[in-house]
């Protein structure tokens, strides 16, 4: 599939950068400006307010996960890893942690802008992933709830085949989602007593 | 060179060391770096192509060179060893696409030149076009030096664009304009003043080996022949063959500026010298290391450039970052 490239909106955005002070950091941040961020360096930790940046940019020669005031994985923005160093652990480490785009140290003048554009594209189909995978992952714990739905729907004389149609229909009249209509079923079948300790 | 080195008013002489890669994309590197290797200078002017620029690159970054890039380019780079003295997009196209847009109308037709910067220029323009309502109707690219032109040229003849907007160099250019005047004289839509082909690059220096078929094309530039002044850093002089002479000649003049009365500036690297107050002065931004440039939208006629619009100096924007105030979105019709 061919996609095509949604450019962000650079002008004013902000880049936080952990790495020590360094030749490297000078030539990330000029080339940053000259692009149009605003820019924040830190060190040696990450402060909580670098979530609120719109990309962070990390020196994993050096890194390691107490820095960060998030799990491994779990970074809340675009991340773009500076890698130096090529040794295995240094890799393995960044696999952990997780980044969406890298730059090849030194910085130079080239690499900061396709950086930028590859990291909040990856970032984006990262989280839109994920969101998708959570609401699989629901539906698919759903899937006994549908199966109570049907038999109880089943049991009013309907075959199986009638009974997966009402329910279908009901999703569809109720506007919501196949899984919360059978939900929904189950939950109006219970028996009375269940149903008073619940509001009890 | 000469000039300056006839000035008194400056206290240094330049002593130009010239090599020639004549065109070839494979000497650009090599040459670059025997002039910085074999010889004390540090300043490099020259370069056409994004291609040829994009060569010296690392060489500059080798042996500690600067280069002055007088041509106009796609933008989306900022290097710290380079000065931008000619036009990036929001200096030449957003200005020709404006201009287009509301003269001609939304539909547009895109060609180029297999390379960086017709692709870049042609989808800077599908961007802007979508977001101001434009239509893209075809988008096509020819090899470098190719002059098969047929299968673009009928495919406008079908279409029926607003405007053509053409990234082609070199020879596909030339054969591509003399194709269109001959459908201009078959085709009574494309007769004079419909369906111009627009140009973001095309200069006085071109049109000798055009000829007759250079007759309506539409292009961008910093400064034409006969508008008042040239450029900021030419100093008042205005006796070029094109943009392109003068970009060059307002890069000499403004190293001269920045070395002048410095002893030692020499010696600086290139974002030391551009740190000066002096330099923003003369209209290079630190940040960028490229040029504020007026804007101007020309016409051939009768084998010259007659303005069509002039505007004010802009800060050049490579990156397309900043706030620009958009091209006034018409009422579309609602069938």
């Amino acid at each position: 599939m061919r996609r095509r490239l949604r450019i962000p909106d650079l002008g004013g955005a902000r880049a936080a950068i952990l790495h020590r002070p360094h030749a490297t950091v000078t030539a990330l941040v000029r080339q940053l400006q000259a692009i149009g961020l605003e820019v924040d360096c830190h060190w040696p930790d990450l402060p909580a307010s670098a979530r609120a940046a719109d990309y962070l940019f990390i020196d994993v020669d050096t890194a390691y996960d107490d820095q960060f005031p998030w799990e491994p994985g779990e970074a809340p923005l675009p991340t773009i890893a500076l890698v130096g160093s090529e040794a295995p652990g240094r890799i393995e480490w960044l696999m952990n942690f997780g980044a969406d785009a890298q730059i090849l140290k030194p910085v130079g003048d080239g690499g900061v802008y396709s950086a930028l554009l590859i990291a909040r594209a990856t970032f984006d189909a990262r989280v839109e992933l994920a969101d998708e995978i959570d609401a699989l992952k629901r539906r698919l714990g759903q899937r006994q709830t549908v199966v109570q739905a049907v038999a109880v729907l089943a049991a009013r004389g309907k075959t199986e085949n009638e009974a997966y149609e009402q329910l279908r229909g009901m999703a569809m009249a109720w506007r919501v989602s196949f899984e919360d209509a059978a939900d929904r079923i189950v939950a109006a079948a219970k028996p009375t007593h269940q149903d008073e300790s619940d509001h009890g | 060179m000469a000039q300056v080195n006839a000035d008194p008013a400056l206290d240094i002489v330049f002593n130009p060391v010239e090599r020639d890669p004549q065109g070839n994309i494979d000497a650009y590197a090599p040459l670059c770096e025997e002039i910085l290797r074999d010889s004390g200078a540090r300043h490099v002017i020259g370069c056409t192509t994004s291609w040829s620029r994009k060569e010296v690159i690392p060489a500059l970054e080798r042996m500690d060179g600067a280069l002055w890039y007088p041509a106009p380019y796609e933008g989306f780079e900022a290097s710290d060893r380079i000065v931008y003295a000619h036009a990036c997009p929001n200096q030449h196209l957003l200005p020709l696409l404006d201009y287009a847009f509301a003269q001609f109308g939304r539909r547009s037709y895109l060609t180029g030149s297999n390379y960086i910067w017709g692709w870049e220029i042609n989808r800077l323009a599908r961007e802007i076009g979508s977001r101001t309502g434009g239509e893209v109707l075809g988008e096509r690219y020819l090899p470098l030096g190719t002059t098969e032109v047929a299968r673009i040229v009928d495919e406008i003849a079908a279409l029926k664009p607003d405007f053509v907007l053409n990234q082609l160099i070199g020879k596909s250019q030339y054969a591509f304009l003399d194709a269109i005047a001959e459908l201009r004289r078959s085709d009574p839509f494309f007769a004079e003043g419909h369906c111009p082909v627009l140009s973001c690059n095309l200069t006085e220096c071109e049109l000798g080996a055009i000829g007759p078929s250079a007759e309506g094309v539409i292009s961008a530039g910093p400064w034409f022949r006969g508008l008042h002044p040239a450029l900021p850093g030419n100093g008042g002089r205005e006796d070029f063959g094109s943009s392109l002479e003068a970009a060059a000649h307002a890069s000499v003049m403004t190293l001269a500026q920045l070395l002048n009365g410095a002893p030692g500036a020499e010696a600086l690297s290139l974002s030391e010298l551009l740190a000066q107050r002096r330099a923003a002065e003369l209209g290079i931004s630190p940040r960028t290391h490229h040029t504020r440039l007026p804007v101007a939208i020309a016409q051939v006629r009768a084998g010259a450039f007659v303005p069509l619009r002039t505007g004010a100096p802009v800060e050049a924007d490579p990156y397309l970052t900043r706030e620009r105030d958009p091209a006034p979105v018409p009422l579309r019709v609602v069938k």
